[in-house]
């Protein structure tokens, strides 16, 4: 808990919407993790509330809904792609609204630091008539987060808080309001609102409508202008208030500034105030036009003319910077601002994120190569489906197996249409939570007709990626799972027994080729930062080269490339003993035997990989 | 009101979300305002990874191209793979430390050639591995840069020693920071 003494913090974005949910009473938080999203949960998971991981989006969404519609105060948070994911209900919140309040974070990601692409939700909020707020900084976000609290519980309508990258992962001063009992709720049964029914249905497109211009008048409040006595007007959507700031003082312009924390709605009151003082109008907004189409209709409504820039000036690609703000700034004030930078030299090694030292995904896709050639399976006709997880680094070489990686689950399914297409077998490779999120309706889909297809889950007990939060195949057995499918093949293997692994993989393919059925195979090993949580940094064994044996050939540091094998002037591999994690999982691949072990194995060392 | 943009890059796993906190922490400590961009998630497995910080009065997170104060680089290429954010006035300080990026028949810089490419610029070149290792924690890297970036006079009217002694909480932390402080004779300007 923190203290009420002391409310100022240095803190995430993240945190500070967590610790402002708290502030306004939320009784039941959800999420499924996703970066940018992640710490909001893990924040809230340290509080006395309910607080949960579901298996996924949808999930979480419908559990904060189920809350919300009963009266408790709910927020349920995840990353821009997992809204697709909930996005059925999200449509249908907005028709029932909801009793307590029901704040839904969509963390977005700008330039895709993280992430298959840069969507803007805000289109969520226009899509679904559900109001956006968006902040501007780390303060921001925890003062907006209780306004949007306020706002949902006044008007019994969802709320989307819509936060960036550079929000929820900057760090900075926020002065935080303290906590409120958390409000949960009691039961309501209400079938005629909540049973969607069309009769129903169309009776809350109704009140939906009615709410929605509510929330026109209701959201006018949370936005500011700034007059400055100038002709010339910047309106700025979110964190681009900030930037508008900075870069007005650093190039000494004058303006009115509109800052805008509601982009659905905007405030149609202050944008005619503002427009109606200015001759010229910017739009400063990162991603899509969302405010500007907004304003332009606004105007055309009213049948004002003004020149407007927004889009031709600031590029819908990639997160704000004040880079594009100067370039928009040198348009429109007519200015002759100098970027002086250096150019980037040629020839820097590129340095791509890469599988951690000990991490079993590594000696799996190993493994399935090698498989894939034993099966007398053609490699470059053997397509591999991927799937979101740290895995998906299997597509950087040497492994170079990953041919697709579109959405989480997509493995199983986009495995059923490559055979369909091309009658070949496909090997489909996913992680355990991602097979828990949203894998198992495909391979049900595949039994259910028949899909030739091999499916590799790579269980390592965690959902690594976004830092090793549970994952289901803590408590549910996935094995027992395909089995319960209809899957009639279902195997375990220890990637880092090489030998044993390769042999199972390749008769599975072999199986799949003469049954024409899905076969499952399970890469039981657990995450190495859930092993090297738990032993100390001085108890690890380690290992070690012996010089005499070792030829050069560079296998071990050129194609099984874990980061703790450093090649040596001579071409011998050496051991970074800060590195190294003492797994062995590269003691089988040397072909000389010159790697083994060195030290004590720790206790519970079996248990931790293998339980 | 002073303004400063430091940029800081390095590996993954060396400790560079570390430093912001601790910078952060210690803005807080001198009353003055902090902003620290962060890479998490997927990036930070062992890629190359940067923190942007900015320090005093500032509203927006990024610093823009050419405008860092000072590039610090953990690891001696990524300062490479970020000069776009410095220009002729930065002043660059490299840690003599390289990692070996994890791909196979990846061919390497020398220092002497990252150097080269850095002709004409100022550089500051730093031991910082050695420091923290006889600071008594590998892991000091990051506390011992600091130290040495606090000596250039990086936070001068920001952000005191005293403040930055009381982030840096462990004692290792805060002999590297001072030895990191006291290494102005042994560093070349390039």
């Amino acid at each position: 808990m923190f203290e009420l003494s002391s409310l100022k913090r240095i803190i995430l974005g993240n945190e500070a919407i967590a610790l402002a949910s708290l502030s306004a009473g939320v009784g039941v938080a959800t999420g499924y993790p996703g970066t940018p999203s992640t710490e909001i949960i893990e924040t809230l998971s340290k509080y006395k509330i309910y607080v949960e991981w579901s298996v996924n989006e949808k999930v979480a969404f419908e559990t904060a809904y189920g809350a919300a519609i009963n009266g408790a105060y709910a927020l349920t948070a995840m990353k821009h792609v997992g809204l697709n994911v909930a996005s059925d209900p999200l449509m249908s919140s907005s028709y029932t609204g909801v009793e307590g309040a029901l704040v839904i974070v969509s963390a977005d990601d700008p330039s895709m630091w993280s992430s298959q692409n840069e969507q803007d939700n805000r289109y969520y909020g226009l899509h679904a008539l559900i109001p956006v707020i968006e902040p501007y900084d780390p303060q921001s976000a925890h003062d907006l987060t209780i306004e949007a609290f306020k706002l949902s519980s006044k008007v019994k309508h969802p709320v989307i808080l819509r936060t960036t990258t550079r929000i929820g992962h900057v760090r900075g001063p926020v002065e935080l309001k303290p906590p409120s009992k958390p409000v949960l709720g009691k039961l309501i049964k209400d079938p005629k609102k909540y049973v969607l029914v069309p009769e129903n249905a169309r009776r809350n497109r109704l009140e939906q409508i009615r709410r929605w211009e509510r929330i026109k008048n209701e959201i006018e409040n949370l936005n500011e202008f700034i007059d400055n006595g100038s002709r010339d007007l910047i309106i700025a959507s979110g964190i681009s208030f900030a930037y508008v700031i900075d870069a007005i003082k650093e190039s000494n312009v004058k303006a009115n500034i509109l800052r805008i924390s509601t982009p659905v709605p905007i405030p149609k009151n202050l944008i005619l105030k503002a427009v109606n003082e200015a001759e010229r109008v910017l739009i400063v907004e990162e991603g899509e036009p969302i405010v500007e189409i907004q304003v332009k209709d606004i105007l055309y409504d009213e049948g004002i003319r003004v020149e407007l820039h927004g889009k031709d000036l600031i590029s819908r690609i990639g997160e704000m910077t004040l880079d594009k703000i100067y370039y928009a700034f040198s348009k429109f004030f007519n200015l002759d601002i100098i970027s002086d930078y250096l150019e980037l030299p040629e020839e820097i090694p590129p340095r791509p994120p890469a599988l951690c030292p000990g991490c079993p995904h590594r000696s799996s896709f190993i493994d399935l190569k090698k498989a894939i050639v034993m099966a007398s399976f053609k490699p470059e006709e053997t397509f591999i489906s991927g799937d979101i997880g740290c895995y998906t680094l299997g597509l950087l070489p040497p492994f170079d197996a990953q041919d697709s990686s579109t959405d989480m689950g997509s493995s199983i399914g986009i495995a059923n249409g490559v055979y369909r297409a091309t009658g070949k077998i496909p090997i489909a490779v996913i992680g355990d939570s991602t097979f828990f999120h949203s894998g198992i309706s495909a391979l049900a889909n595949a039994v259910y007709n028949k899909t030739p297809i091999l499916v590799l889950i790579l269980d390592n007990r965690a959902t690594a990626m976004t830092g090793q939060q549970p994952s289901p195949s803590k408590n549910i057995d996935i094995g027992e799972v395909a089995k319960g499918l209809g899957v009639k093949y279902v195997k375990y293997i220890d990637p880092f027994d090489t030998t044993s692994s390769i042999k199972t993989l390749s008769e599975a393919l072999r199986w799949v080729d003469s049954n024409k059925e899905p076969a499952v195979v399970i890469a039981k090993r657990a995450c190495a930062l859930l092993v090297t949580d738990v032993i100390k940094e001085d108890e690890l064994p380690k290992a070690s080269v012996n010089l005499d044996k070792c030829t050069g050939c560079s296998i071990c540091y050129d194609y099984f490339t874990c980061p703790a094998i450093i090649p040596r002037s001579d071409k011998k591999a050496e051991i970074d003993v800060y590195t190294c994690i003492g797994c062995g999982a590269c003691i089988p691949i040397c072909p000389f035997k010159a790697i083994s072990l060195v030290g004590k194995k720790p206790d519970k060392w079996d248990e931790l990989w293998l339980g | 009101m002073a303004r400063v943009n430091i940029l800081i890059a390095g590996v993954g796993g060396q400790g560079i979300i570390t430093a912001g906190k601790i910078i952060a922490e210690a803005g807080s400590y001198s009353n003055t305002k902090v902003l620290i961009a962060e890479t998490h998630g997927l990036a930070q497995r062992g890629g190359g990874v940067n923190i942007h910080v900015r320090i005093g009065d500032v509203n927006s997170p990024l610093i823009p191209f050419g405008k860092a104060d000072y590039l610090v680089g953990l690891e001696a290429i990524e300062v490479l793979r970020n000069l776009n954010y410095a220009s002729r006035n930065t002043e660059i300080i490299i840690n003599n430390y390289i990692i070996r990026p994890v791909l196979p028949k990846v061919k390497l810089l020398s220092l002497n050639e990252i150097l080269g490419k850095l002709r004409g610029l100022k550089v500051h070149v730093i031991d910082a591995n050695s420091i923290a290792l006889k600071a008594g924690n590998p892991k000091a890297v990051n506390a011992a840069i600091l130290g040495f970036l606090y000596s250039l006079g990086a936070f001068r009217g920001l952000i005191s020693e005293d403040s930055f002694i009381k982030a840096l909480k462990h004692e290792s932390n805060i002999i590297a920071f001072k030895l990191g402080m006291s290494v102005k004779s042994m560093l070349k300007v390039f």
